[in-house]
């Protein structure tokens, strides 16, 4: 029996729930391995309008069951984007979505007006956990007010699905969620990686140049599906569950949780091929359990 | 690139404390360059896979060398005959040897001898002389394996040849090629600028997607220690930017 495995999240129609998370694929051209037919979608290595040369190294480190990473938006430029990887993407059979960040809701919005009409393009996901220089560097990720403002920037400057991916340093993820949502997000993205440290104990220095970095891996794993949890809780739209998934198994949770679909990405990292190991996986434990596609798999929301 | 289930072969010790192990991997041993490396992942091991550079092939055998620098390596040091060991390579952009330079110097440091057998033996193919600068802090530290029509060696302690740096030791040669800790590295750079030196970083992937082993570049800049690297024209790194304190890289 084969099951459906589409799914469609803010108006996008994928052939699959599971998606290449940002930063963890590049612009898609270098993971030789992956076999490709199980790919959802892509979401792209952030990028600002103008180039950026990213963090001095060490980048990374390793953690228990995690990573923690600092590459400071290392990338070409929207114009470099456009004229390197776009083309390439505008030739792919599955949608390529643009992750985008900036220093100002503005600066969100040009990128978004730049790139919209851009073949290879299919939509956009937020990275709102940028800081805001007119409001002291306090990130727009972590207030509503500034998360709404970035959505609206960029929704005012598109019709492609914009998706907000959320941040998880923040004393209530729903707020957050329903400021996007009211704001025109199509979909959420939960969630974004947890800042953390960690002290070389021969220098008595960070071990990263930058001093803190985004933690990954399935270390994350349990707080980030209750994070999607309280998001899809929160609003109407989908949400897309990201967080330490490593098998088919992980993405189930989020799935079950309330989630549409799934990003992988330090997964890819280990395995070059784990996107269609989740993909397979999920899709034989919808058949073992006689589900004949992915709508029809339960989902744990309850409304109490 | 290959993604390859690897049975571990063989392994043998070859300076106090550093062990070569054999693995079983054809399609990497038939396609691997000097200076290419392996990205391995083993179970229960690390979450993040580690680069090796390949040390020798044999066959359809790969060699990687390594100490013990922690709970990962320990691991691998534990491992028994047909236990395997998952293999993504060869990766990376290796030494440049083509004919040309009558001579050429390897000289390596410590661990740093990882990619210098396959680079011995693409020199010799390109007509080159092989001298084989070794060195390490002192005689049992030394890898018992060289290659090259000329060995030097050098220690710390003056317990073997040479007395100081392996750098120190070098005799003149048309093209010098070096891998060592990046303190080492920034030495041979300031002697030798058109050297081809295979540098040590922290990696994530392996594969040129997650930029976490950014070199930064002289000319301002980074790039991919994993993919443009690990081999680089010295000059063309900006030491004083790469950490010197990196308790391990393509070799941990």
């Amino acid at each position: 029996m084969t099951i459906d495995m589409s799914v469609e999240i803010g108006g996008l129609k994928l052939r699959g729930p599971v998606l290449a998370a940002s930063g963890t694929f590049g612009y898609g051209t270098e993971v030789p391995l992956l076999e490709r037919r199980a790919l959802g979608a892509m979401v792209s290595k952030g990028i600002f309008l103008r180039p950026r040369a990213g963090t001095p190294p060490p980048r990374i480190v390793e953690t228990p069951s995690g990573m923690l990473n600092a590459i400071g938006l290392q990338g070409p430029g929207v114009e470099g984007l456009i004229r390197d990887y776009a083309p390439q993407w505008a030739q792919w059979d599955f949608p390529v979505l643009v992750n985008i960040n900036g220093e100002t809701a503005a600066e969100y919005g040009e990128l978004a007006a730049r790139l919209d009409g851009v073949a290879g393009v299919a939509g956009f996901e937020i990275n709102i956990s940028c800081p805001n220089v007119e409001q002291g560097g306090l990130y727009f990720g972590n207030d509503p007010r500034a998360a709404a403002a970035v959505t609206d920037a960029v929704r005012k400057r598109t019709d492609l699905p914009v998706w907000v991916k959320l941040t998880p340093m923040v004393t209530d993820v729903g707020v957050i969620a329903r400021a996007c949502e009211a704001a025109g997000a199509d979909a959420l993205s939960a969630i974004n990686t947890f800042v953390g440290m960690s002290i070389d104990l021969t220098t008595r220095q960070p071990r990263l140049s930058f001093r803190t970095g985004g933690l990954s891996g399935p270390a994350i794993r349990p707080l980030a599906v209750h994070l999607a949890h309280q998001a899809a809780r929160a609003v109407s739209i989908p949400v897309i569950g990201i967080g330490g998934i490593m098998r088919a198994d992980d993405a189930l949770e989020f799935l079950v949780a309330g989630c549409a679909a799934v990003q992988v990405g330090t997964a890819t990292f280990v395995s070059p091929n784990a996107i269609a190991q989740v993909h397979d996986g999920i899709a034989a434990y919808l058949a073992s359990h006689g589900f004949e596609s992915l709508s029809d798999l339960p989902r744990y929301l309850p409304r109490d | 690139m290959f993604l390859v289930e690897a049975p571990l072969v063989a392994r043998r010790e070859v300076a106090r404390g550093m062990f070569v192990l054999s693995l079983d991997a054809p399609q990497i041993a038939q396609s691997v360059r000097a200076g290419q490396f392996v990205n391995l992942g083993w179970s229960p091991g690390p979450l993040l896979r580690r680069p090796f550079s390949v040390y020798r092939t044999e066959g359809d055998r790969i060699e990687v060398i390594l100490k013990a620098v922690g709970g990962g390596t320990e691991q691998l040091l534990a491992m028994t005959a047909r236990d395997t060991i998952s293999c993504l390579g060869p990766l990376g952009h290796g030494f440049e040897l083509s004919p040309g330079p009558r001579s050429v110097a390897l000289v390596s440091g410590g661990l740093g001898v990882a990619p210098m057998p396959l680079a011995a033996r693409e020199a010799r193919a390109a007509g080159m002389g092989v001298t084989w600068v070794h060195g390490a802090r002192s005689v049992d530290e030394l890898c018992s394996e060289a290659d090259g029509d000329q060995q030097i060696w050098a220690t710390d302690d003056g317990s073997r040849g040479f007395a100081g740096t392996a750098v120190a030791a070098v005799p003149d040669a048309d093209l010098v090629l070096a891998c060592g800790p990046n303190r080492m590295l920034a030495a041979v750079a300031m002697r030798w600028p058109d050297a081809q030196v295979a540098v040590e970083t922290y990696m994530g992937c392996g594969t040129g997607v997650c930029l976490g082993c950014a070199v930064p570049l002289a000319r301002g800049g980074y790039d991919r220690a994993c993919k443009e690297g690990p081999v680089y024209r010295a000059a063309d790194v900006e030491w004083s930017m790469l950490p010197v304190h990196l308790p391990y890289a393509i070799s941990s």
